[in-house]
């Protein structure tokens, strides 16, 4: 392999290993510390944290970690490796220019991450003269909270065994900052409150371009809503829940194993009830209406961004960057649900239980517990930045979508593909509660899809020929 | 028009599989993916001469650390050129500047002293020079016209480089300073390489022809020996 293959593999190794160390840390935060507080001081109960408060600690300092640390660090560093990324599918180099710290290498682009942030903040901010002051400076605010909450049901870690309470119970705790019942419900509402702060923000503007793009926004974010809505219920009904933790738990089975022994433990192999298996339809129907919430390309004529004035023309400095950095929320949000719904969550495909078995045979261990949970939530985060790719990708790969293209896609084609879908899957699962048929059918369908990909050879037209065209138009004027 | 055995595109998708979307869009995915692959893990092709540089590897030339070289007889940043004594050439005839469509050169001319105020020698034989001569490289627009006026060769443009740009307007009027660069020139039909008079030829040109005549022939001539 080449120097620059060799260095390339390195640093991906890098960057997982930087997400298992993270995933060690947040598990330390998360699970051994509530269970530190509860155990203060061993012997009075009185004296350290009541079991009743350790659910909020652990969701404090998932919070903190999750939502605020990692999160954000993932969309500031999106905004770079669009740019980066995009350049090396379109073979340039991409950003290569700021330097830190006195060092005079590129070091790979990543100080633009900071020079953009500086370059955000220190912009004068104006407000048009006759904006509504309040909603102008508002809608930034409501675009960007309803996303950046969204990660709050996302499971990104297993619930592990932290310890035990001091009357002797064991202490479970997992990397999720809320565990509340409503789970996907939650999305949905989230979902809906954020165009809010594009129509406001095109209203504020006082700008009719503004405004139309504002309009233009507000009606794709809701005709997509529904197809969301509808390409999830499948899921739904296979894992009998709308908890997303519940959701992963379910493709934790496996729908046909082989397994045999490595190492003295049983290498569990086999085909896992991924949700892109037993729902792939579900799958691109949930990928393409997520797409068209977040307004991203192919989807973001709103966002004009080339050819038509989008909603935040009027937007300058950290205004704008709000709205930036919300759609790279978005992105990692987006990602790490479907992640959560249709690739396993933080399962493994394959020895997930053997893996457990080798760290923590006795079942009690509680350094093999927090490793095993790190090694599946780095798997997650693996996820993550695999489906963020496969978005930038999207992004960069697609020609745009034309408006009344858009409102086709959604209402005459994503919604009655999604209405057979919720049909179809919930016959499948009421016949066979195994889920068996389900996958035959998944199976199928993603074999369907990959056999048409290439292209038949009789669509090949023949080269057009001047002489043809002359020969044609030289019918009737008797050449 | 299948008539003429060219399949003219429908504007709608015929068959199920383009009107599934999904397989063609996979197959795009593939090819930016394949791009995306080749330049993250691949040798660019780092040949520090840039017209060899082979492959498309993330072929961007960093301008300025990498220039790609010019063309001959690219025109670019003027220069005056020098005489042996380290003077400019230029006699301030002023055709560069009457030729100039941007009209964006300024000369003002001087008078070499005479001979017997103590000129040296190959200032003796011109009557002129310019005491300012100053570009605006901003309004040039490099058409080379001043080059083809100059009677003198004076004023070339083969620098092999662009104006640098300049903070400010006035840091784009080059005076005779920054213009005199590049090796001497000196031409045999030069005013100070003529001769006094025509008696004895002193032209380089005739000198050489007497050389040739006293060398022997580079043609090989064929003796043939007498046999018998």
């Amino acid at each position: 392999m080449s120097k620059r293959g060799i260095g390339m593999t390195a640093a991906m190794v890098a960057i997982v290993g930087v997400f298992f160390g993270f995933s060690v840390l947040a598990y330390m935060a998360a699970a051994w510390l509530p269970v530190k507080m509860m155990n203060w001081v061993p012997g009075h109960p009185e004296q350290s944290l009541s079991p009743a408060w350790a659910g909020v600690i652990s969701s404090a300092a998932n919070f903190l970690l999750i939502m605020l640390v990692a999160v954000m660090i993932i969309a500031t560093f999106l905004t770079l490796a669009e740019r980066k990324w995009s350049a090396f599918m379109q073979d340039r180099v991409g950003p290569n220019r700021a330097r830190i710290a006195g060092i005079n290498r590129p070091l790979a682009g990543i100080p633009h991450m900071l020079s953009d942030i500086i370059k955000m903040l220190t912009k004068e901010g104006f407000v048009p003269d006759e904006a509504d002051f309040w909603i102008y400076k508002l809608a930034p605010i409501i675009n960007f909270a309803p996303i950046f909450c969204l990660f709050a049901i996302v499971p990104v870690g297993p619930r592990i065994l932290a310890g035990t309470t001091m009357d002797g119970r064991a202490y479970h705790a997992g990397l999720q900052v809320s565990h509340a019942d409503f789970g996907l419900l939650y999305l949905f509402a989230l979902a809906s409150i954020a165009v809010y702060g594009t129509v406001l923000a095109g209203w504020a503007s006082s700008n009719k371009f503004a405004m139309m793009g504002g309009v233009r926004a507000t009606s794709q974010m809701i005709s997509y809503e529904v197809a969301l809505g509808l390409s999830l219920v499948g899921m739904m009904c296979v894992a009998n829940t709308m908890r997303l933790d519940f959701m992963v738990d379910t493709q934790a089975a496996y729908i046909w194993t082989a397994n045999f022994a490595l190492l003295g433990h049983t290498f569990d192999f086999g085909l896992p009830a991924w949700g892109i298996f037993l729902q792939p339809v579900g799958f691109v129907l949930f990928f393409t209406a997520a797409f068209a919430e977040t307004k991203r390309a192919p989807f973001d004529l709103p966002e004009g961004e080339s050819e038509v004035i989008g909603y935040f023309v009027e937007y300058a400095g950290m205004g704008f960057g709000l709205f930036m950095i919300t759609e790279f929320v978005e992105v990692v949000v987006l990602s790490a649900i479907t992640a959560a719904i249709f690739f396993g969550g933080y399962h493994l495909p394959f020895g997930e239980q053997w893996l457990h078995g080798v760290l923590d045979p006795s079942g009690h261990s509680l350094w093999g517990e927090l490793l095993w949970g790190s090694a599946l939530a780095t798997a997650f985060w693996v996820k993550v930045m695999l489906l963020c790719y496969v978005q930038l990708a999207v992004r960069w790969s697609f020609p745009r979508f034309r408006y009344d293209q858009i409102q086709r896609l959604g209402w005459q084609m994503l919604l009655p593909a999604g209405l057979i879908n919720v049909f179809v899957s919930a016959a499948l699962v009421l016949w066979d509660p195994s889920l068996k048929a389900l996958t035959v059918v998944g199976l199928v369908e993603i074999a369907a899809i990959l056999a048409l990909i290439p292209r038949p050879k009789k669509d090949e037209a023949p080269a057009p020929s001047l002489s043809g065209h002359g020969a044609v138009a030289a019918h009737g004027g008797g050449h | 028009m299948s008539k003429a055995g060219y399949k003219v595109p429908e504007s709608q998708p015929e068959t199920v599989r383009e009107k599934l979307y999904l397989p063609e869009l996979i197959k795009g995915l593939a090819v930016t993916t394949r791009h995306f692959m080749r330049n993250l893990f691949g040798d660019r092709d780092t040949n520090t001469e840039i017209l060899e540089r082979r492959g498309n590897l993330m072929s961007t030339v960093s301008y300025p650390d990498e220039k790609k070289p010019y063309a001959v007889g690219y025109r670019g940043l003027h220069r005056l050129v020098p005489r042996d004594d380290g003077k400019p050439r230029c006699v301030a005839c002023y055709m560069c500047a009457t030729a100039c469509p941007a009209q964006c050169i300024y000369i003002e001319a001087g008078e070499y002293p005479t001979p017997e105020a103590g000129a040296d020698a190959e200032s003796a034989v011109i009557e002129k020079y310019p005491v300012k001569f100053i570009i605006d490289e901003l309004r040039c627009v490099v058409c080379g016209l001043c080059v083809e006026a100059c009677p003198k060769d004076a004023i070339r443009m083969d620098t092999g480089t662009h104006a640098p740009p300049a903070y400010e307007r006035p840091g784009f009027l080059w005076g005779i300073d920054r213009l005199l660069t590049g090796p001497a020139v000196s031409h045999p039909s030069d005013p100070w390489n003529k001769r006094e008079s025509s008696a004895q030829p002193a032209h380089g040109h005739k000198e050489a022809h007497m050389r040739i005549a006293q060398a022997p022939s580079p043609v090989a001539i064929t003796h043939f020996e007498k046999k018998d």
